[in-house]
């Protein structure tokens, strides 16, 4: 049975990537796996849309990027946070918290306000 | 799909370290995962290509996220290129201003040279915009012409038209929209309290519509206000303001005009004035009965139709003229019109000194560009090292060759914010030059164009000061740069010959410059040593006219003038008082061609054009001419009919050589003319009527109280050295006799003279200033090649001190640098100026274009300079001491 897929807003792939990196500096790949471990593969991020993301983080400022040799002796592009990007991605955060917590209000509604 | 591009070639690798390879580093980020992740799959149990497959499928699609990202990456790569080219551009601008204020003297001389440079260059051209390019204040100027009379044979232009003329073009003609007439004329404007006189014009009804200038207030004049009874008249604005406090009412009021009551019918626009300063207009009465040769009215201005050229409508004019001398002979043969622009008419004469102008600033500034060029080059020389450090580190051509013209850049920028603040006094300075105030119709404004003139000055002055040393800059070798600067920095050869050639250039120019300069001073000179057979000291001229209407009765004015001079004469400190029609200079120069008695007179091309006019007894001896043979004019010279007359030397040598004049009979026309015989009874000797440098011509003068005139200026020969503070006196005396008959043009002969050359003194003062100009720039370019030279010599010159050269030597050895330097500029400089020579040739006066003493002083002036120059860093070569100057290496 398929999963119904959930459509990811605007910016939120943003903050994924910028919580997975906050954690430390990784490749492309590894952003994606991690996205999809966590997230059970519920969300159905095409994983190639991940790229353009960083590209335009990387432009912003958020994160900057290096060539690294990886694991398997592959030259890998890794990213790491910025001092910018970690405030952002709190301010972020934060923003997505007081957004979930506005919708739940709605739907936890039990009848119409008078 | 689209086949994967293969991951980085390895020598492509390097190439990452001129410029990032965007779309390389993408494919081949994106060809990793989809490695990383088809390994995975792989270890899921898929087989190889089924794995990559399932990779690329669960990827999305490629090509789009590829491309996605080139755009994001070259967006970013551009940007930050972009800053920092900015940046690197404000980091050498930072460091070519910071290297400029470290040198405040090479920076202060450099800037002050660039400023008066472009000051001077921008006011010359302010003056050529304003009295050459801007267009004339009037609608369509460029259609506008100016007619006159012209007797081709005898070479004389801008004579005066009849009545008939002007109707005969303005019927005649094919080419013109219309034709208005002038003519010169002064009126008394007189209140009970005030009279004055007034500067004014008489004109056509038409001849402000031709010209496109219409009342501010009230009408033009209509055409049947073109009769004398018509009593109307226009005024300008700074009359109307000055005499009657703007008064808005004015039209429709009486004043009185020449004692006369006249309507006001309008009031003109500011600034206005026609022709020259008149400030007021009456109708001209326009009497086409008189004969068609009666020419005493001043001009026509005509406006062409469009697309008509100026040659076209000449002759067609010309045509009309022959239609016209078919009809009347006498009248018309040998007559011409003398067609001209507006243009022309009124900026003609100004036109070439202003381009001679134009050139000599124009060569003052590639001096100063020289000179600034020369001492960059010093300084490069001097940093030879530091350049090449800054080389040997990778600092690139294009950044070298940026630093060096960017030193130039702020130097002319500078130079030229402060030229262009400068210019407005120049050009106040320009025009008080002018004898009167600038005519209205030259605006000499620092506008729009000027400013825009001042910054490709800026751009030129860049370019020309900043190419070479930046060009020498970017050709350092680096090794040998850091070499040689280790034994403080030799230059090298090449560095000195750009220099030497630099020198020579500016030595050259400042050739051309002195020889013109000294060519047009030498020529004003000679205007002002030119005997005028007058004198100019003591001598007050007082202009007065009388209201016709009031003296038409001949008796009257007979009265009137017998008591001018009778009271005049008693003034304290007035030693004699005479009267002419018009004083020398004064722009009076009626002529008419006579005959005399007993001689044939073939036709009007053989006759003789003698200048004429009504004198009194004692103008000979007010002005300071002699009678040189029979008798002057005496109190007793009023029969109208038994007249008698002076003639001047130059008509006696001309007319009655070898015979004596005295006794002999002159008419005006031939012989069968109305009018009287003219007995000569005296010669009187020559003097200068006309402005210099016409030369005298044959004049013969009429007792004036035989024909009073209504006007006469007044000569006062006095006792003071200065007999301006007379006026008052005179001025009292004249209102007494007639409160409508006030002095006017009250002025000294001095004056007179002077201010009739003001331009031959403006060009040998402008062209004076910017020669001097050259010669100190030129000056301090020789010194300072000659003394860096010194400089960098200083270890040769100890060695051969130390070998026993003698101080003499050492010195003679420098000078002779600069005597060379100074004798190919010379030399370059004196055959320039001798194929120029044509170029100053129609401005001199008694001075040839290829004066000897000119050539020859001019030469030995600039080798002196440089001499002087090159003497105060060859005195500092003998006091090298050679012990000092070895070590110091």
């Amino acid at each position: 049975m398929p999963r119904t897929p959930i459509d990811l807003l605007q910016g939120t792939l943003d903050l994924l990537i910028l919580k997975t990196l906050s954690w430390g500096p990784a490749h492309g790949y590894a952003i994606a796996r991690w996205i999809e471990q966590l997230t059970g593969n519920a969300l159905q991020i095409g994983e190639g849309s991940l790229y353009p993301s960083l590209h335009r983080l990387e432009e912003r400022g958020w994160v900057t990027s290096d060539w690294q040799l990886s694991e398997n002796n592959r030259r890998a592009k890794v990213y790491t946070l910025t001092a910018a990007g970690r405030q952002q991605f709190r301010a972020e955060q934060k923003a997505w918290g007081n957004f979930v917590e506005a919708v739940r209000k709605v739907l936890d509604a039990p009848a119409l306000p008078a | 799909m689209v086949p994967m591009e293969q991951p980085l070639a390895g020598w492509r690798r390097y190439l990452r370290f001129l410029r990032p390879d965007i779309k390389a580093d993408i494919n081949d980020e994106l060809a990793f995962h989809l490695e990383m992740r088809a390994r995975d799959f792989e270890r899921m149990g898929l087989t190889g290509l089924a794995a990559l497959e399932a990779a690329q499928s669960g990827f999305g699609d490629l090509a789009a996220i590829r491309d996605a990202c080139l755009t994001i990456d070259e967006r970013r790569f551009r940007r930050a290129s972009r800053k920092e080219t900015l940046m690197s551009f404000l980091t050498d601008l930072r460091q070519s201003a910071r290297s400029l204020l470290r040198s405040p003297g090479f920076t202060t001389v450099a800037v002050l040279c660039l400023t008066l440079g472009i000051a001077s260059t921008a006011t010359i051209f302010t003056a050529v915009r304003g009295i050459l390019l801007r267009p004339l204040p009037y609608r369509d100027a460029e259609r506008l012409l100016v007619i006159y009379d012209a007797v081709p044979e005898r070479n004389e232009r801008g004579v005066n038209i009849s009545y008939h003329d002007y109707d005969a073009w303005r019927t005649g003609n094919r080419t013109l929209e219309d034709v208005g007439m002038w003519g010169w004329s002064t009126i008394t404007i007189s209140s009970d309290d005030e009279s004055e006189r007034v500067e004014a014009g008489l004109v056509s009804a038409n001849l402000f519509h031709v010209l496109g200038v219409s009342p501010i207030l009230g009408r033009n004049f209509l055409p049947e206000e073109e009769k004398p009874d018509a009593r109307v008249i226009l005024l300008g604005c700074g009359l109307w303001q000055r005499r009657f406090g703007s008064d808005r009412e004015i039209v429709g009021k009486t004043i009185r005009v020449n004692a006369v009551p006249h309507t006001v019918v309008g009031v003109m626009p500011q600034g206005f004035a026609f022709p020259e300063l008149g400030q007021a207009w009456r109708p001209m009465t326009i009497d086409l009965a008189t004969e068609p040769g009666n020419r005493f009215n001043a001009g026509a201005i005509a406006r062409m139709k469009p697309g008509v050229p100026l040659s076209t409508a000449a002759a067609d004019l010309e045509s009309v003229m022959r239609r016209e001398e078919e009809r009347y002979p006498n009248d018309y043969k040998g007559w011409s019109a003398d067609v001209r622009s507006m243009r022309d008419n009124v900026a003609g004469e100004l036109r070439r000194p202003l381009l001679v102008f134009l050139g000599a600033v124009g060569m003052v500034l590639l001096i100063v560009c020289a000179n600034v060029a020369n001492l960059l080059l010093a300084r490069g020389l001097a940093r030879d090292r530091e350049l090449g450090v800054r080389a040997a580190l990778g600092a690139s051509r294009g950044r070298i060759f940026g630093h060096v013209i960017l030193e130039s850049a702020i130097l002319a920028l500078a130079g030229g914010l402060l030229g262009a603040l400068l210019t407005p006094w120049g050009v106040r300075l320009y025009a008080m030059t002018y004898p009167n105030d600038v005519p209205f119709y030259f605006s000499l404004r620092v506008d729009g164009w000027i400013l825009a003139f001042v910054a490709t000055l800026i751009a030129a002055a860049t370019v020309l000061m900043g190419i070479i040393p930046s060009m020498r800059a970017t050709a350092i070798d680096v090794t040998a740069a850091l070499r040689e600067g280790g034994r403080s920095g030799a230059g090298g050869i090449r560095g000195n010959r750009t220099r030497n050639v630099l020198v020579v250039s500016e030595l050259a120019l400042s050739v051309v410059l002195l020889v013109g300069a000294v060519l047009l001073v030498r020529s004003y000179r000679s205007l002002t040593n030119t005997n005028l057979g007058f004198s100019q000291d003591s001598v007050l001229a007082v202009r007065v006219s009388l209201p016709p209407a009031e003296y038409t009765v001949r008796a009257k004015r007979i009265v009137y003038w017998d008591a001018v001079y009778q009271r005049l004469s008693a003034l304290p400190g007035v030693t004699v008082v005479g009267s002419a029609e018009g004083i020398p200079f004064s722009g009076w120069q009626v002529s008419a061609g006579m005959s005399i008695e007993g001689r044939p007179f073939v036709d009007s091309k053989d006759e003789l054009g003698v200048h004429y006019q009504n004198v009194s007894p004692r103008y000979f001896d007010a002005i300071g001419a002699r009678i040189v043979a029979g008798r002057g004019i005496t109190e007793q010279d009023r029969d109208s009919v038994n007249l008698v007359g002076v003639i001047n030397e130059t008509l006696a040598r001309k007319q009655f050589t070898g015979i004596n004049p005295i006794g002999q009979r002159m008419k005006w026309g031939d012989a069968g003319s109305k009018w009287p015989w003219i007995t000569i009874v005296g010669v009187v000797s020559d003097f200068r009527h006309w402005r210099l440098p016409e030369p005298v011509h044959s004049a013969i003068y009429i007792p004036q109280q035989a024909w009073p005139s209504a006007s006469q200026t007044l000569v006062l020969r006095t006792t003071l050295a200065d007999p301006r503070p007379l006026e008052p006196s005179v001025r009292s005396v004249l209102r007494e006799l007639d409160r409508d008959a006030p002095a006017y043009q009250v002025q000294t002969f001095r004056d007179v003279v002077s201010r009739s050359l003001w331009r031959q003194r403006l060009q040998g003062r402008v062209l004076g200033l910017f020669a001097g100009m050259a010669l100190l720039l030129a000056a301090l370019g020789i010194y300072g090649v000659i003394s860096h030279g010194v400089t960098q010599r200083t270890r040769e010159l100890g060695v051969r001190m130390a070998l026993g050269a003698s101080r003499r030597e050492v010195a003679t050895m420098i000078l002779a640098q600069g005597s060379r330097l100074a004798a190919i500029g010379v030399a370059i400089g004196v055959a320039a100026a001798f194929l120029l020579r044509k170029v100053v040739a129609q401005l001199l006066y008694g001075v040839a274009p290829n004066d000897p003493l000119t050539f020859t002083l001019v030469p030995i002036a600039l080798v002196l300079v440089a001499l002087i120059a090159s003497l105060i860093p060859a005195l500092r070569a003998t006091r090298v001491d050679p012990a000092l100057a070895m070590r110091a290496e």
